[in-house]
């Protein structure tokens, strides 16, 4: 069996696009993903039903249902719907639905790192932080989420990575993402290998230079004195 | 200072306060003893409002803290709080575990805040540690520094919940002696405690709870020597 690179470096424009539309729509999912997750996890910690209840139903809603189907669900009903039918403007385009979805999704699953990691403090130091006349959002601030974060790194990062992979779904609303570069290629070349193997050692630099950061903030979030 | 009247306590059917009344003064230093699960913790941790009290009233410096209106975040600065388990912030340094709240909460400048910082460090003894993080320091230092943190508001009133109890026996000395020293300078404390020798030592008054109520109070002598009520008598039977 040889493998014809010729087809890739023919196409290369198409897989530099797919790339960078896969980092977009990482670096999107992770921002929006995280500020969706921190608001939906505080909502679930507040001890305030009509606050929890809606975070609930999002969160099992979102984790529920197969992303593929909410991407679906999301290019071709919920966003054409919203547009319209009650904005009466011309819906964006599909990587704006691949945004949507990812950071959507993402927020569910990031609410539950963020509530366990909360969770995973101990009361006493709510409790501290109280007694020295904080208010709610300062002893959050100050005392609770710094420790909380450190401790939702490792499975946040696994979130990042899943994320990354899970953006390969939008080739089904054919945005062109690597995925969606190697499949296109390799259908209308007719050479098979090349361009799933190219697909695939771009997200593998993707994920490790993703991971490499998260180590990094790790051992960052660290105190000196745990570093030795 | 502090007037609590009837106070009363549940969770859901359990009553653990029954309705408490008492007065602390000015400069007095009251010790709360009595047998675990007797409600003792909890009538300290409803003096800040860290508990929400079921009926009855808590007043500090005249707030009445069961009042929806009086601004809670205010009294606690006026209230500091001792726990069992330290509780300091392990993600900062010991100065800054001081002079965190100072800065945020009473808007201190931070050069400010680190020289009244020492400066506690220096009255519990370590100064040494102020760069430290908490988990470099023995129960004992913790427990210190715990004490420096809630001093660097100012509050006109400490409470401790069982200060001693969680450390080794070696470094409950070095503790109740920042206590006493305390004591001695006329803070206004009370102290939930095991510590009889403590107790009978510093305490100008001394309660007895027992199942949501105080059983007995009085002077140290009054308490310790004398026990009036069955009870009393029982319990100090077992721990002295």
């Amino acid at each position: 069996m040889s493998i014809d690179w010729s087809v890739v470096i023919e196409y290369k424009d198409f897989f530099i696009r797919g790339f960078i539309t896969t980092i977009e729509l990482t670096i999107v999912g992770i921002g929006f993903g995280l500020l969706i997750g921190l608001i939906l996890g505080l909502m679930q910690i507040s001890g305030k039903a009509y606050l929890k209840i809606p975070a609930r139903i999002y969160v099992d809603l979102f984790r529920g249902t197969p992303l593929l189907l909410q991407v679906l669900a999301i290019h071709f009903a919920v966003i054409p719907t919203i547009c319209e039918e009650i904005l009466q403007i011309t819906p964006p385009s599909a990587l704006f639905s691949g945004f949507v979805a990812l950071s959507l999704n993402a927020g569910a699953y990031i609410s539950e790192i963020f509530r366990g990691g909360i969770e995973s403090i101990e009361k006493g130091q709510m409790e501290a932080a109280r007694s020295l006349g904080m208010n709610y959002a300062q002893a959050m601030r100050l005392v609770i989420l710094p420790q909380a974060f450190k401790r939702m790194l490792p499975p946040l990062g696994n979130e990042f990575i899943a994320l990354l992979k899970d953006s390969s779904l939008v080739t089904v609303i054919a945005v062109n993402d690597i995925t969606y570069a190697a499949f296109t290629t390799a259908k209308s070349t007719f050479e098979r290998m090349g361009p799933y193997i190219t697909a695939a050692v771009m997200y593998l630099i993707i994920t490790l230079i993703l991971s490499r950061v998260v180590f990094y903030l790790e051992k960052h979030f660290t105190p000196q004195t745990r570093k030795k | 200072m502090i007037q609590v009247k009837d106070l009363k306590k549940s969770y859901g059917e359990h009553q653990v306060l029954k309705g408490i009344t008492t007065e602390i003064h000015e400069r007095e230093v009251v010790c709360v003893i009595g047998p675990s699960g007797s409600g003792k913790s909890t009538f300290l941790r409803c003096l800040n409002l860290l508990e929400e009290v079921t009926s009855g009233k808590v007043i500090i410096n005249g707030f009445d803290l069961t009042d929806p209106k009086t601004d809670i975040n205010q009294v606690r600065t006026n209230v500091g709080m001792v726990f069992q388990q330290f509780e300091l912030f392990p993600h900062k340094r010991v100065i800054e575990n001081i002079t965190l709240a100072p800065i945020h909460v009473r808007k201190v400048s931070q050069e400010q805040a680190e020289k009244k910082a020492l400066q506690l460090l220096q009255k519990v003894g370590l100064e040494e540690k102020a760069q430290a993080y908490p988990e470099e320091l023995s129960g004992g230092q913790k427990q210190r520094v715990a004490i420096a943190r809630a001093l660097a508001m100012e509050p006109k009133v400490m409470l401790f919940d069982e200060p001693t109890s969680a450390l080794d026996p070696e470094m409950v000395g070095e503790v109740l002696a920042v206590m006493k020293e305390l004591a001695q300078e006329g803070m206004t404390m009370v102290v939930v405690t095991h510590e009889m020798g403590f107790a009978r030592e510093v305490a100008d008054r001394v309660f007895f709870i027992d199942e949501g109520l105080i059983l007995e109070e009085g002077t140290p002598e009054q308490v310790f020597t004398s026990p009036k009520h069955e009870r009393t008598q029982v319990f100090l039977s077992k721990v002295l």
